[in-house]
């Protein structure tokens, strides 16, 4: 899956569903990226998010210590070197302001949505002009 | 006083059946200064507290006080200044200084020289009064349960929506759980058999995903649109096939179709799909797939084609298993389906009839 071009991204999984948590992992590693930790409460993720300065953390909302993901996208995208997408089954539980995450991908996810949205954030990042927003993920509004 | 009336009884009496009447009366004397009381009877004294000495000479005014409406006041001056007939209610002061409603009627009498006395009848209407007060507590009180009983439902309702979202979450997150064990496992075991079986699992809880997915995201968790689960169906069929080679296609009208109804047709479409790209094009034979749903008058009128092999031509599958589980879920929606060799490829035509009106 995946394209295959898009540059490896350097990501942090906060997901407290400890079999979902590797399975994205293989899956990641499948699209060509590196998963650089796997948190599944609020403080290990922010800590995490510190010491490795990921490009990219996919952040659930529910994890072991409640619907702390929130809290942790706003940790992690105070940080301009990360990019936050939610990754929930809970979307209703997002703030209007995204708490500064770039957007969503709703469970139950497709391997497809998730390789699409991580190409289309590696174009961001990259600075390539207005990529295409995959379908399946909804950005966060401007 | 002038009583005309040929049929009169003596005066006298009629004296007599004031000064007795349970109904408190009063008459003034409009020629004396400041109109004063000239005679009061029994129940008047009665209902003010006052002995006839004390209110004699003097003027009604007296039995007004700080609570008096000094607007009924004025009314009642001018009428009595234009020697005009007036009923008003007016609050009165006891001897004791208590308060009481006084409802009466002036009536100005005149004798052969001209206007001589004002004729007042009142009664007591202090327990109107109270009744008013107490229908207002009343009405309050009512007014109190309703909102009480308003903001109990709407905590039930919250509470209820509360739950729905709580057990959607659950779902979704589930479906996540039991697709990424399939997947992890399926990475596990050697390619074979044993492997597609896991992958194909896999698929099928990813078609049951998306169906889930879109019943809840919209406000309306009673309906599930086949054309937006076909547009999503068909993106992450295609993502996982050779665009030089393979393709699905689908041609889905927007149906509004029941809840319940959304998971059977989701496998449905996701068994037939893969059906079609597992056994119509064995080797590298290159082929497409369409998917084409119309509303009818009954409900759905579906086409499932492709441009393979046909089922005659197709290497014998014992198991069998997709095709027995379309034909199951069919009957479940208590639809009809039809296969038959297209020549080239299978077409297979389903018909689903639907309860109520999408």
């Amino acid at each position: 899956m995946g394209t295959g071009n898009a540059a490896a991204l350097r990501i942090l999984v906060v997901e407290d569903e400890a079999l979902i948590a590797l399975e994205l992992e293989c899956l990641l590693d499948d699209l060509g990226h590196v998963t650089v930790g796997v948190a599944g409460n609020a403080t290990e993720a922010i800590a995490m998010g510190r010491s490795t300065a990921p490009d990219v953390a996919l952040v659930d909302i529910h994890l072991v210590d409640g619907p702390t993901g929130i809290d942790v996208a706003r940790a992690l995208s105070a940080d301009r070197r990360t990019t936050v997408v939610f990754m929930t089954a809970n979307a209703k539980r997002i703030p209007a302001d995204f708490a500064g995450a770039i957007g969503v991908i709703a469970k139950p996810y497709s391997e497809r949505v998730v390789a699409s949205t991580l190409d289309y954030v590696a174009d961001r990042r990259a600075g390539r002009h207005g990529p295409a927003c995959p379908d399946g993920f909804s950005p966060a509004p401007v | 006083m002038s009583l005309r009336s040929e049929s009169a009884p003596p005066l006298a009496t009629l004296v007599d059946a004031f000064a007795r009447s349970p109904s408190p009366m009063v008459i003034t004397d409009a020629r004396a200064p400041d109109n004063p009381i000239a005679w009061a009877n029994d129940a008047f004294l009665q209902v003010t507290g006052y002995t006839a000495d004390e209110i004699v000479g003097r003027n009604c005014r007296m039995l007004q006080g700080p609570a008096t409406d000094r607007f009924t006041v004025e009314r009642i001056r001018s009428a009595v200044q234009a020697a005009e007939p007036i009923s008003v209610e007016l609050l009165n002061y006891r001897k004791d200084g208590t308060t009481f409603w006084n409802a009466m009627t002036i009536t100005p009498v005149n004798d052969a020289e001209g206007l001589a006395f004002f004729y007042a009848a009142q009664a007591d209407m202090t327990y109107v009064h109270q009744m008013e007060v107490s229908m207002r507590g009343t009405n309050d009180e009512l007014e109190r349960l309703v909102n009480a009983r308003t903001q109990d439902l709407t905590t039930a309702l919250e509470q209820k929506t509360a739950l729905l979202h709580e057990v959607d979450h659950r779902v979704k997150n589930n479906l996540q759980v039991i697709s990424s064990l399939m997947l992890l496992k399926a990475r596990r075991t050697p390619e074979g058999e044993a492997r597609d079986a896991l992958q194909g699992m896999a698929e099928r809880i990813g078609a049951l995903s998306t169906a889930h997915r879109m019943l809840y995201s919209e406000g309306d968790c009673t309906h599930f649109n086949l054309g937006d689960f076909a547009a999503e169906f068909l993106a992450d069929m295609n993502a996982g096939l050779d665009p030089e080679r393979r393709r699905v296609e689908a041609d889905v009208e927007s149906i509004a179709v029941a809840a319940a109804m959304a998971a059977p047709l989701a496998l449905m479409i996701h068994e037939l799909t893969a059906n079609a790209l597992r056994h119509a094009f064995p080797g590298e034979r290159e082929g497409r797939v369409s998917i084409v749903a119309r509303r009818t008058e009954r409900g759905i009128h579906m086409t499932i084609r492709d441009d393979g092999v046909g089922v005659a031509a197709a290497a014998p599958n014992p198991a069998g298993f997709g095709r027995n589980l379309v034909e199951m879920v069919v009957r479940q929606m208590r639809g009809t389906i039809a296969w038959a060799d297209a020549g080239p490829g299978t077409t297979v035509d389903i018909d689903i009839p639907l309860q109520q009106p999408a």
